[in-house]
């Protein structure tokens, strides 16, 4: 149970360097990683998701930038979020550091831009990919999750689609 | 001297069902015909849904039978909740997983030359890694968008057919055998995006062109593998002599089929005069094939009129397909046959060859 008191990443990566081949160390830990985001990146560019997208931020696959568009009839449609993902050593087994970078006047994102999501913490499932979460942020916006606000303002305002429209798009900023 | 007919007890007696009756008996392969089943649908079979490759020493949960590598489910147990990455189903531990040999040795049989496979892809990525090439790394989606293009132009022009769930994937004789580039969407979870008017997808900075955004239907129709090949009295060898398979869902009409290998046409020509320049003069110039487009056909002239789909009959003629025909029903009609479909394929010559339609209408 040693493992327990270790940064998970950290955990996680000599694991699966142990595991997924003892010749080369933590470059194959690495490799697997960037293996798996390439796969996505190319499911993501050959799927044409409406309203999403990704692409990794420079050089650097382990850093993307994504964007969602407000889904159509929600108080979001028309306009559009920049996020930036973050992939830890240990993706796909812990889940990115996900934020939006434009700012975003939500019940469940807060001023810096964290998100408050299950699937991002503790519902993460390695099954998840950057599609899944693009798509599952895009649901969250037309669909607050009100218990448990991040931002207060946001989540009394929400019952009242009238003036948080209005709210929300005289303050959006791109 | 007539035996009664209706000496059977009732128990014994049963009526043919609608479906019964008018089935068709599935022929028995006898002979040593093989039955070709393309890479891409083997692969998302063969997939492990964590690292998205081949599975490597396969894992079977005991409660709810997912597949995973070892390797993966193993770590992924380690790091995170108990319970199946698939279905959140309880894993206590370990224990709750068996080891499913039958899975990799079927595997093994498949692709005998993985390790082959696997070194070749390790050296590719680590030149990646090493150069952290965004150059590569764009070119290479830039070949998948143009692969996708290919047949989501297709798409697009018929709004109206949007609900038909028409994909099609293809690939060359040569097939890359292992190809990663599923288009089958991996198995997630989708929340449900309402579909868009806009299709101005912020895609790229890839300076490609960006192909028209659709909504991803899952849940697959019934699908038809068929391969493709020129008409052999029709179309000189050296032109497109090329064999295509292609796997699409059943309700896709021969138009559809049309369509798609026009495009797929379209950018295997265009793809050639961009890297040729001058070396490889073909097709367009020759005969005058490709038809209006020309050369540097823009993709949006592309259109089903400019290929005829021929079938081969019984008696080794050669019978034109009507384009409003699905391919399901193509291949109840005229293929029978418990092996992908094969079709012919040359550029419609309205002048020479007046298709008389009524040919292949039956009863």
């Amino acid at each position: 149970m040693a493992s327990q008191n270790m940064d998970p990443a950290a955990a996680a990566a000599s694991s699966t360097a142990a595991l997924k081949g003892s010749e080369s160390g933590g470059t194959s830990a690495r490799g697997s990683v960037s293996k798996r985001l390439q796969q996505e990146l190319m499911t993501l560019m050959m799927s044409g998701n409406k309203g999403i997208s990704a692409f990794p931020e420079s050089d650097n696959l382990f850093k993307w930038v994504g964007t969602i568009d407000g889904a159509q009839g929600t108080v979001y449609e028309g306009l559009r979020y920049r996020l930036s993902l973050e992939f830890p050593a240990g993706y796909p087994y812990q889940a990115p550091h996900v934020k939006f970078v434009t700012p975003c006047f939500h019940p469940n994102v807060d001023e810096h831009g964290f998100i408050c999501l299950d699937i991002l913490k503790d519902k993460w499932s390695a099954l998840y990919d950057v599609r899944s979460i693009l798509l599952s942020i895009q649901s969250l916006l037309g669909e607050p999750n009100n218990e448990s606000p991040l931002n207060m303002v946001a989540a009394e305002l929400w019952d009242d689609q009238k003036a948080f429209k209005a709210h929300l798009h005289s303050t959006f900023k791109k | 001297m007539a035996a009664p007919v209706n000496i059977q007890t009732p128990s014994k007696t049963w009526e043919l069902s609608l479906y019964e009756l008018h089935r068709s008996p599935q022929e028995a392969i006898m002979d040593g015909t093989e039955v070709a089943v393309s890479p891409r649908s083997l692969h998302s079979e063969l997939m492990c849904p964590i690292c998205l490759d081949m599975l490597k020493n396969t894992m079977t949960t005991k409660e709810c039978l997912h597949r995973f590598c070892s390797d993966c489910i193993v770590t992924a147990l380690r790091s995170g909740n108990k319970e199946c990455p698939t279905c959140r189903k309880k894993l206590v531990s370990r224990r709750s997983l068996r080891r499913d040999s039958n899975f990799d040795a079927l595997i093994s049989k498949i692709y005998p030359s993985r390790d082959e496979y696997e070194a070749h892809q390790r050296q590719v990525l680590e030149r990646l890694n090493r150069l952290h090439n965004k150059e590569a790394l764009s070119s290479s989606i830039e070949e998948g968008l143009r692969q996708q293009a290919r047949y989501r132009n297709h798409r697009v022009k018929k709004p109206t057919q949007e609900s038909d769930n028409t994909t099609f994937s293809g690939g060359e004789d040569n097939g890359d055998a292992r190809s990663h580039l599923s288009h089958d969407s991996a198995p997630s979870h989708t929340p449900h995006t309402p579909p868009r008017d806009d299709g101005s997808g912020p895609e790229g900075d890839s300076g490609s062109p960006t192909p028209p955004l659709r909504h991803h239907k899952e849940g697959p129709a019934s699908e038809i593998e068929l391969v493709f090949r020129p008409h052999p009295q029709l179309v000189h060898t050296q032109d497109y002599n090329q064999t295509r398979y292609v796997k699409t869902t059943a309700n896709a009409t021969v138009d559809h089929l049309s369509k798609y290998l026009a495009l797929r046409i379209a950018l295997e020509d265009r793809g050639r005069e961009q890297e040729g320049g001058g070396g490889e003069e073909k097709g367009t110039t020759g005969g005058g094939d490709i038809g209006e487009g020309g050369e540097g056909s823009s993709l949006s002239n592309i259109s089903e009129k400019q290929y005829t789909i021929y079938i081969m009959t019984r008696g080794g003629q050669f019978s034109t397909l009507n384009g409003s025909l699905t391919l399901e029903l193509v291949n109840e009609k005229y293929w029978k046959v418990r092996k992908p479909l094969e079709l012919y394929y040359a550029p419609t010559k309205d002048q020479q060859q007046p298709q008389p339609p009524a040919a292949q209408r039956e009863g």
